[in-house]
């Protein structure tokens, strides 16, 4: 009777002490370990992207990446797309091209459940460097038309990463356009007014409605070209610039220059040489924009 | 026996993984590549020289019939704090070797040290002979991991050693749970050939 009563006695006895100590050491580290990891994230985040702050725009998913000056350079994301073993999760920064600055796979300390040796292949930077620079379809593997070269024997790990990256891309690309600076295509004007929710604006100088500024779209060679318009109400265009484009690299890309959309203010101008589908695509567009919001300007 | 036996017997002689064929799932799930074996070693060995103390501390208070509940719950609490303690106070090394802690609350080495040599051995010897136990299981899995990364990755420790023309096309299914199987044999085929027959 006594050894059965001192064996249930030493079994409660440690199985309290043992859930005490475990409830006092957890309620100790929480909030420390829930800081680390706060800052694990925010750490992952300047990883991908060069910036000096972070703005959460949906909570651990989506944040606006700020410089030092306040200016936004771009925005980074979060996806966790079905791998071999799990999801995958994946940091990912885009420039204000919407351009990949840079792309993170979790360790999997962090909870990563791809195959060790193989499918963790893609937290390395020999792969997950190649997104660095890269938007639109040449996210994804050769195999699929992209530019990623997969990981021998983790195709599947591979495909998940270039497959959560482009749906990332598509489903975040808008949260570039909306900060963006509208002054940039209509110097001189104190405040916008919205007509068309995410599409046109009302340029306003000294309250006096001085011209308007919208978004358009058109298809390129490539790709499609998205664009954002300054207009006075005198017709004139006083800024074009590119929102999104996927041209050829080193001939449709000129439509991106200054130097070419510069010559907007002065009236339209030339077809570009050896990019002329693409600049004659982005002529026509801002034309045809104008013509449709004829009303606004007056 | 020695002071200085209890402590090497551990790392060859009495191996845990090669010769006593216990702490096999992380040694086979573990030994893909030399970094994580080593720090799964090194994780287990900490593991199993603190719960060796403990254990040895409470040996004389624990009644006979309850002991292995009450190695499993002290066994348990220990590593959870461990856990819970690295990743408040120390996330680099919590990144690195978190993923190994969950894994040894279920190691049976830990367990079994506890049972055969803390429960009935002095602090010191129990300390001596975990760590032993778990530099030799260390060892066990950081030979088991070299072989697999270099003949399933063509690397050792992430650097090319073939070259690149072997990285690009390695023995893949080194890496892969078969190859831990195949590399466990053959080393436990070569400490039978030349270290049994040492000690007869």
């Amino acid at each position: 009777m006594t050894s059965t009563r001192n064996m249930v006695l030493t079994l409660l006895i440690v199985a309290i002490v043992c859930s005490v100590i475990l409830s006092f050491v957890y309620s100790y580290t929480e909030p420390l370990i829930a800081e680390t990891q706060k800052q694990m994230t925010l750490d992952g985040l300047k990883q991908v992207i060069n910036a000096q702050e972070f703005v959460e725009i949906i909570p651990d998913t989506l944040w606006r990446a700020v410089d030092s000056s306040g200016m936004l350079t771009g925005i980074v994301f979060r996806v966790f797309p079905q791998g071999y073993g799990g999801p995958i999760p994946i940091t990912v920064g885009l420039d204000l091209d919407g351009k990949v600055t840079g792309v993170r796979v979790a360790s999997a300390a962090e909870g990563l459940k791809e195959t060790p040796g193989l499918g963790v292949k893609i937290t390395e930077p020999e792969f997950k460097d190649q997104f660095i620079g890269k938007c639109g379809p040449a996210v994804q593997l050769k195999n699929d038309g992209g530019e990623i070269d997969a990981i021998t024997a983790a195709t599947i790990s591979s495909r998940a990463v270039c497959n959560g990256v482009k749906k990332g891309i598509e489903t975040y690309l808008n949260y570039l356009e909306k900060p963006l600076d509208k002054k940039c295509v209509f110097s001189g004007v104190q405040e916008f007014v919205e007509i068309i929710k995410d599409t046109l604006w009302y340029a306003l100088k000294d309250a006096d409605t001085v011209g308007i500024v919208f978004i358009g779209i058109t298809q390129g060679f490539v790709d499609c070209i998205k664009f954002m318009v300054g207009v006075g109400t005198d017709a004139k265009i006083n800024g074009v610039k590119i929102l999104y484009s996927n041209e050829t690299e080193g001939i449709g890309v000129v439509i991106r220059e200054e130097e070419f959309l510069d010559k907007f203010k002065q009236g339209y101008p030339e077809t570009i040489t050896g990019a002329t589908v693409s600049s004659q695509a982005l002529i026509n567009a801002i034309k045809d924009y104008i013509t449709r919001y004829k009303e606004y300007l007056k | 026996m020695n002071r200085w036996n209890l402590f090497t017997r551990g790392l060859v002689k009495e191996n845990a993984v090669l010769v006593l064929m216990i702490g096999l799932c992380p040694a086979l799930a573990v030994s893909g590549t030399v970094r994580d074996a080593f720090g799964m070693g090194l994780a287990a060995t900490f593991v199993l020289l603190f719960s060796n103390v403990i254990i040895s501390i409470m040996r004389k208070k624990i009644p006979n019939e309850v002991r292995i509940p009450v190695f499993i719950l002290i066994i348990s609490t220990f590593v959870t704090i461990i856990d819970y303690v690295m990743q408040a106070f120390q996330p680099d090394l919590y990144r690195a070797l978190g993923v190994f802690v969950p894994l040894i609350v279920v190691n049976c080495m830990i367990l079994g040290r506890a049972e055969a040599f803390a429960s009935k051995n002095s602090i010191i010897n129990s300390i001596l002979d975990g760590l032993g136990v778990g530099l030799g299981f260390t060892l066990a899995l950081t030979v088991m991991g070299a072989v697999r990364e270099i003949l399933g990755n063509g690397t050792f420790l992430g650097m090319a050693i073939f070259g690149e023309g072997f990285k690009k096309s390695p023995v893949i299914f080194m890496i892969l749970p078969p190859g831990a199987f195949l590399v466990i044999g053959v080393l436990k085929a070569l400490i039978n050939k030349y270290v049994k027959k040492e000690t007869q």
